[in-house]
């Protein structure tokens, strides 16, 4: 960690149909290297907050700068930006048409202009990486749910991304099998990734978060590292949360 | 109710059980094979079906060529058109809803004597006009030698033929677009998403993730509108093109033999289109069972 922000975000409001203000004045940043997991009650805006950081949802105001781009400004390329931005789907959203193979080649083909090749190679280190290298060839529709996310991680991953997203990347999984996707981003934060975290998976948190944003209607209520967060946060709203979700 | 049908059910099989077979046998084919093999052995047999037979299946391959052809613009045509009906671009938006709804309101008849008696010469009008004024802007060089031919194209020239395709496939281009659409908008949001989340652009997305799987899901309905189209093409006869339709007029009033000429039309007819529908059966059920 050397202290410069991959991701800033600076005062973001959204209202979706002028209505639901799902961001009110939200500003956080992600350090090179670290690891932020966002928490929070269903409906406090996290999902919205990570999708505003590659651009899925456009920013009614406020900044947001990737690695010095700041893409909420006018004529900003968002597809170049975006090739640098890992995001893992809570519907992990694999090609169906694809196999598992050709789901993590396609945009490293199209995007990155890598030969068939390269993209290959690439491809099977990264499954052997989330350990499905026998899965190659299936499509996702004969892939489990875990072994599906793990593509989808696969396939991010495979852009070499300055920064990975996760939206709530266990929450559609089996029970049995939130574990298998949970090592994978262990690992990957153990690497070093730079990662930001929408999750419920306190355990996950509490091991690999090096900070923990809390989030309640559309505000962050407490910021702080991982310990501080879970033994002795400062706010009420924070207390009642944790009391509900840890027992 | 339910409980009533079982019943009744159950005591017509006891009261006569071969009932149910007999029910079961699929009597309209059966029917429809019969008269095949009646008119097969007509046409080899007696010698005005013979004759009559010859003389319309000229007009089989004009209709197959017609279809065909007008069936691919009109999937060009179609295509085009449905991403218009889904861009954000206000104008063409607007202008490709224009044109679907303009041409569904319009009976099929009217589009074709529209297309091949004003649309065409008023095209080729403009073609003239601006062949003209290529002309007059430079008397030798290049403009006049793109200029002149094109303020020499004569309407008695363009084939009605042409003037048909041109018409069935701007009639069917509003149906196919639609039937894009629908196919487009039933990929889930997420899979744009994702393709979009790995720095592809909107055009790469549709090429390469969402046209994929709108186009397998689209083939059967696409599949029905070209046997309708075949059958529609009989429509065009009222431009005097040589199809299979115009052929059996033109044969009837040659040899007053109505019951053979029409019997003939309506067997080829039926011959291609029940090909065809077998054909979009097996792709549906391939397409459904695929995933």
């Amino acid at each position: 960690m050397n202290g410069e922000s991959v991701v800033q975000i600076t005062n973001v409001h959204k209202t979706f149909d002028n209505v639901v203000r799902a961001l009110r004045g939200v500003s956080a940043h992600v350090l090179r290297g670290e690891v932020l997991v966002v928490i929070g009650p269903s409906g406090s805006g996290k999902s919205t907050l990570l999708r505003c950081v590659n651009g899925l949802e456009k920013v009614d105001s406020g900044q947001v700068v990737i690695d010095g781009t700041d893409i909420t400004a006018p004529k900003v390329n968002i597809n170049k930006v975006r090739a640098e931005i890992g995001i893992v789907f809570q519907q992990f959203n694999l090609f169906p048409h694809l196999t598992a193979l050709e789901n993590v080649t396609l945009a490293q083909k199209v995007v990155r202009k890598r030969s068939k090749e390269e993209a290959e190679e690439v491809t099977r280190e990264l499954l052997e990486k989330v350990g499905i290298p026998e899965k190659a060839d299936n499509y996702p529709s004969q892939l489990s749910g875990g072994q599906q996310q793990r593509v989808a991680i696969a396939r991010a991953m495979a852009m070499n991304p300055k920064v990975m997203l996760f939206d709530e990347p266990t929450s559609a999984l089996d029970p049995e099998m939130i574990a298998e996707v949970l090592d994978v981003m262990l690992d990957l934060a153990k690497e070093g990734m730079t990662m930001m975290v929408v999750s419920h998976e306190m355990g996950f948190a509490r091991a690999a978060a090096d900070r923990i944003i809390f989030m309640d209607e559309g505000r962050i209520v407490e910021e702080g590292t991982s310990s501080k967060f879970f033994e002795n946060p400062d706010h009420q709203r924070t207390k009642k949360f944790l009391s509900k979700i840890l027992h | 109710m339910a409980v009533g049908e079982a019943v009744t059910k159950k005591r017509k099989s006891k009261v006569a059980p071969w009932t149910q077979a007999l029910e079961r046998v699929p009597w309209w084919a059966l029917i429809l094979i019969l008269i095949g093999v009646y008119i097969s052995y007509s046409i080899l047999n007696s010698e005005t079906y013979h004759d009559t037979f010859l003389f319309l299946s000229e007009g089989v391959k004009t209709t197959i060529l017609l279809t065909v052809v007008s069936f691919a613009i009109a999937l060009v045509v179609g295509l085009i058109t449905g991403f218009g009906r889904i861009s954000d671009n206000i104008i063409v938006y607007n202008i490709a809803t224009f044109y679907v709804e303009v041409v569904r309101g319009i009976p099929l008849l009217i589009q074709l004597l529209y297309v091949a008696f004003v649309v065409v010469p008023l095209a080729v009008q403009g073609l003239n006009a601006a062949g003209s004024f290529l002309v007059n802007l430079g008397p030798a060089g290049f403009l006049a030698f793109v200029g002149e031919p094109l303020a020499n194209v004569n309407i008695q020239n363009v084939n009605m033929l042409y003037r048909a395709i041109f018409g069935l496939a701007l009639g069917y281009g509003a149906y196919e677009a639609e039937v894009f659409r629908a196919g487009i908008e039933s990929i889930e949001r997420g899979q744009m998403e994702a393709a979009r989340s790995l720095g592809m652009s909107y055009w790469q997305a549709m090429r390469y993730v969402i046209l994929p799987q709108a186009i397998r899901r689209v083939l059967p309905p696409l599949g029905n509108d070209f046997v309708a189209m075949l059958k529609d093409s009989s429509l065009v006869s009222a431009l005097a093109v040589r199809e299979l339709t115009q052929l059996a007029k033109l044969n009837r009033a040659r040899t007053f033999r109505s019951f053979e000429t029409y019997n003939t039309a309506v067997f080829l007819y039926l011959a291609m289109t029940l090909v065809l529908s077998i054909g979009v059966k097996v792709l549906e059920r391939r397409m459904s069972g695929g995933k």
